[in-house]
C-alpha cells in the first residue's frame, strides 16, 4: 500500500524506503543529544576544564572545583586515585601529547602508566576526545594489563536449572571461557546454580573461575565458603546521589574490596556510561566524564580491575552520537591507569547483526584482558543478564572472525563430541554432589536433556519448591567449597574433586588478587604481572602463533585443499 | 594513598622479593605461605581432604601472605593495591558476621558519626586493624561534611 503525495499524486516513500524501514537496525533506539541532562556521550560544554593544584602534599583543586566544595567522589579519587608526586607535572601535559604517548607504539606502556597515575578525571577526559576509535584501539593494544587476551561467559538459565547451567558452564570452559558468571531469576535458587556453575566449569576444563551475581553481602558470603571463585558485581557510580541510590559510598566500596582480599578472593568493580542518567542524576556531565570518576575510584580503593563498557547501561551510550565510541574509551581508560578490563560487550543493545559487531570489533582487535565480560554462553532466551551482545548462536561466527584476521578471541571450535561429552559429565558430577548433599535428585532423563538441549526450553521442569528448599539447607548448614570437593570425589570425580580443590588453594596464596589474575588448565597463574602486556609495535606483544593458531584455525565445516569433498575440520 | 595510610613496613615479612623471580608464590616461593592454621600449601592434598584433616579455615589466607602480596603490588608500581591488600591482612582476624556488620555501617546515611567512630575504636583495640579504623574515619569526616550521617 502506498501513500500518496497530496501536492504531485506521487508516492511519499520509494521502495528503497520500504527495504530499509524493515532492517532490524530501525528497531534500535535512538535519541538526540541533551547535554543538559546528561544525555550526551563524550563531549559536553557542561564538563569541567582539567586542572589541579597542590598545596602541602594535599590536592586542594580538582577540575575547577575547591577542596570544600568537593563531592564525595572529588575527595576520594583526589585523595586515593592520584599520585599527588606528580600530578603538577602530567597534568602540564597537552592532552594531545599524551593522546601521542598512548598511540605510539614506541612509548613504553610503564611510561604512560607514569603520566596517567597524576591525571584529573577531566583531563583523562581531554586527552580521549582527541582521539579517533582507531587510534583508540592502537591504545589498547598496548595498555591492556595482560598480555593474553582472555574472555568471560554468562552461564544462566531462564528457568534457574542447575543441570542446564552445569552443562553449558563445561561446554563454555571446553570452548576457552576463563571465567563464568551466572546469576538468578529466583534469587533464592542461588547456592544451587553457584553450586552446578563450579562443578560444570571445572568439568569441562580445570581453572576456570566462577561468580555468582547477587546483592553485595550475599555475593560476599557466598564467596567466603568457597561456592564462588571471584566476584564482579561490585557497582559504583559517577556522581554522589546515585552512588547513594545504590546504598554505597566509594568508602564502603573499598571497605568491601578488602574484605574480599582478606578471605583471599579475587574480585573487581563494575560500572559504565549511561548509568547516571538512567538513574537521573547525572549532574549535566557527559556519560564518559562520569565513568571516568567510577575507574578512578576503583583505582584508588586498590581494586585490581573494573567490568566496564557501559555494560547494563549500553541502550544509552548505545542511542546517542559517538556512543560506542565512548565506550572503548572507558575500556582503553581503565587500562591506562593500570586496571584489569572486563571489557563489556555484555548486555545486548542493537536488533543489527553489522551493529553487534561494529560494537565488538574495538575490543576484540586490541584484545582486552576479557573481549566480553558476558558473552553468553546461552541462548538468549536463557540470559538473566538480559540479553547479551553475542550468544551461543554466535560460536561459529566468532571462531570464524578469529580465523579471517588471525586475531586471537580466546575461544576455540570444539567437535561436538567432546562438547557432548563433557556436557554429560558435568550433569553427571552435579548428580553426585546433590546426592551427597541430600539435595533433590536429578534423574537420568535431565542429564540426557542437558547434554542434548540447546536452551532450558528442551530441559524437564524441576521441582521448584524443592530445589528451593534444597538451596535453603545448603546456606543454613553451611556447606563449603570443600564439601563439593568430598562430594565429587565420593561420587567418583576424582579429577574435577582435584580441580576444585586446586581452584579453592589459590586463596591460600593470594596469587590471584594481583591485577588481570587468571588461572591457566593446569593451574597456574597468569596474570599483568608473570604475562606482562609488552607490546611495542609490529612483529611485538601477543600474536596467536604455534599450537593456537593450529587451534584458530579449526572451524565446523573446512575441507580438504587436495580434496574438496573431504572436511578436515 | 600514599601519605594518608603510611605502609606497615615494620611489622611486615622480611623476604626481600622480586615480583619477576618470586611470583607467583604457590609455585615460585611456596615456602613462604602458610594457610592462617599453620600449614604449607603441600598439607592441602586430596587426601588430607578425604581425612578430614582439612576445614574451611585452612583455605584462607593469612595476614602475613597478604602482606607478601602487599610487597609485590608495590614493586610493580600499584601502591593502591598494594594498601587494599594491608587493609586486608587486618581484616583476616576480624569474623565475617563482623566484616559484613562493619560494611553496612559504611553505607549512606545507616550511622552516626559517633557510631563510625565506635568502629574504628574497636577496629584498632580488638584487631590492631590500624589502616582500616583511620578509613572508617576518614568516612565518617567525609559522610559528615556532605550529608550522609545517619540523623
Amino acid at each position: 500500500m502506498h501513500m500518496t503525495n497530496p501536492a504531485g499524486g506521487l508516492p511519499s516513500r520509494s521502495k528503497r524506503t520500504e527495504v530499509l524501514e524493515k532492517r532490524p537496525v530501525n528497531l534500535d533506539g535512538f535519541v538526540e543529544e541533551w547535554p543538559e541532562v546528561g544525555m550526551v556521550a563524550m563531549d559536553s560544554p557542561y564538563d569541567p576544564e582539567p586542572g589541579v593544584r597542590v598545596e602541602n602534599g594535599v590536592i586542594v583543586e580538582m577540575d575547577g572545583r575547591r577542596r570544600a566544595d568537593f563531592d564525595f567522589l572529588d575527595q576520594f579519587i583526589a585523595d586515593h586515585a592520584i599520585d599527588v608526586a606528580v600530578t603538577e607535572r602530567a597534568m602540564a601535559i597537552p592532552a594531545a601529547e599524551i593522546a601521542h604517548m598512548l598511540v605510539d607504539p614506541r612509548v613504553p606502556r610503564e611510561e604512560v602508566l607514569a603520566v596517567s597515575r597524576g591525571l584529573t578525571p577531566a583531563k583523562l577526559l581531554e586527552v580521549v576526545k582527541t582521539m579517533n576509535v582507531v587510534e583508540m584501539m592502537m591504545a589498547l593494544q598496548k595498555m591492556r594489563a595482560r598480555r593474553t587476551p582472555a574472555n568471560q561467559a554468562h552461564s544462566t538459565s531462564a528457568q534457574d536449572n542447575p543441570i542446564q547451567v552445569a552443562a553449558e558452564a563445561a561446554e563454555a570452559a571446553l570452548r576457552g571461557f576463563r571465567e563464568l558468571e551466572t546469576t538468578l531469576g529466583v534469587v533464592r535458587y542461588a547456592p544451587l546454580v553457584a553450586i552446578a556453575l563450579q562443578v560444570g566449569a571445572q568439568a569441562g576444563k580445570p581453572g576456570v573461575l566462577t561468580q555468582c551475581a547477587l546483592e553485595e553481602a550475599t555475593e560476599l558470603e557466598l564467596g567466603m565458603r568457597g561456592i564462588t571463585a571471584y566476584a564482579e558485581t561490585i557497582s559504583v557510580y559517577g556522581t554522589e546521589p546515585v552512588f547513594c541510590d545504590g546504598d554505597d559510598t566509594p568508602w564502603s566500596k573499598a571497605f568491601l574490596a578488602s574484605a574480599y582480599a582478606s578471605r583471599g578472593i579475587k574480585m573487581r568493580f563494575t560500572s559504565g556510561t549511561g548509568s547516571e542518567v538512567q538513574m537521573g542524576y547525572a549532574e549535566s556531565r557527559s556519560m564518559l566524564y562520569l565513568e571516568i570518576r567510577c575507574i578512578l575510584v576503583t583505582k584508588g580503593a586498590g581494586v585490581q580491575g573494573l567490568q566496564n563498557g557501559s555494560i547494563s547501561c549500553i541502550g544509552v551510550p548505545g542511542a546517542v552520537p559517538a556512543g560506542i565510541r565512548a565506550v572503548l574509551a572507558e575500556n582503553l581508560i581503565a587500562s591506562t591507569v593500570d586496571l584489569e578490563c572486563a571489557s563489556g560487550n555484555d548486555q545486548s543493545f542493537s536488533h543489527s547483526d553489522l551493529r553487534r559487531a561494529a560494537r565488538l570489533l574495538p575490543q576484540l582487535l586490541p584484545g582486552t584482558d576479557f573481549i566480553c565480560s558476558g558473552y553468553s554462553a546461552v541462548p538468549n532466551y536463557d540470559n538473566m543478564f538480559a540479553g547479551s551482545n553475542l550468544d551461543a548462536e554466535d560460536y561459529d561466527d566468532w571462531n570464524v572472525i578469529q580465523r579471517d584476521l588471525q586475531v586471537d578471541g580466546a575461544l576455540r571450535h570444539v567437535p561436538e563430541a567432546e562438547i557432548l561429552a563433557a556436557r554429560n559429565r558435568a550433569a553427571r558430577a552435579l548428580q553426585a554432589v546433590f546426592a551427597h548433599l541430600g539435595l533433590p535428585p536429578i534423574t537420568e532423563e535431565e542429564i540426557d536433556a542437558a547434554t542434548y538441549a540447546h536452551g532450558s526450553n528442551e530441559l524437564p521442569l524441576r521441582d521448584v519448591l524443592e530445589d528451593l528448599k534444597g538451596a535453603q539447607r545448603v546456606m543454613d548448614g553451611g556447606v563449603t567449597g570443600l564439601d563439593i570437593v568430598k562430594a565429587l570425589h565420593a561420587g567418583g570425580f576424582e579429577d574435577i574433586a582435584e580441580s576444585l580443590l586446586g581452584v579453592l588453594k589459590q586463596r591460600v596464596s593470594g596469587d590471584l588478587l594481583h591485577t588481570s589474575a587468571i588461572l591457566t588448565p593446569e593451574l597456574t597463574t597468569l596474570s599483568a604481572i608473570n604475562d606482562a602486556n609488552d607490546y611495542a609495535g609490529p612483529g611485538t606483544g601477543y600474536r596467536p602463533s604455534g599450537d593456537r593458531w593450529e587451534e584458530m584455525k579449526a572451524l565446523r565445516h573446512v575441507v580438504s585443499a587436495r580434496d574438496p569433498e573431504r572436511e578436515v575440520g | 594513598m600514599k601519605g594518608r595510610y603510611e605502609p606497615m613496613t615494620s611489622a611486615e615479612h622480611t623476604a626481600d622479593l622480586d615480583p619477576r623471580r618470586d611470583y607467583p608464590l604457590a609455585t615460585r616461593r611456596p615456602e613462604l605461605l602458610r594457610t592462617p592454621t599453620g600449614k604449607r600449601l603441600d598439607d592441602i592434598t586430596m587426601d588430607a581432604v578425604l581425612a578430614g584433616e582439612v576445614t574451611p579455615a585452612d583455605l584462607r589466607i593469612a595476614p602475613e601472605t597478604l602482606r607478601l602480596q602487599a610487597q609485590i603490588a608495590d614493586a610493580v608500581g600499584r601502591p593502591q593495591l598494594g594498601q587494599n591488600f594491608r587493609r586486608a591482612a587486618e581484616l583476616t582476624a576480624v569474623p565475617d558476621e563482623k566484616v559484613l556488620a562493619i560494611y553496612n555501617a559504611l553505607r549512606p546515611r545507616a550511622s552516626t558519626r559517633e557510631e563510625l567512630h565506635a568502629i574504628a575504636e574497636e577496629l584498632e583495640r580488638d584487631y590492631s586493624a590500624g589502616l582500616c579504623a583511620a578509613m572508617v574515619r576518614e568516612a565518617a569526616d567525609v559522610y559528615e561534611r556532605r550529608g550522609i550521617l545517619a540523623s
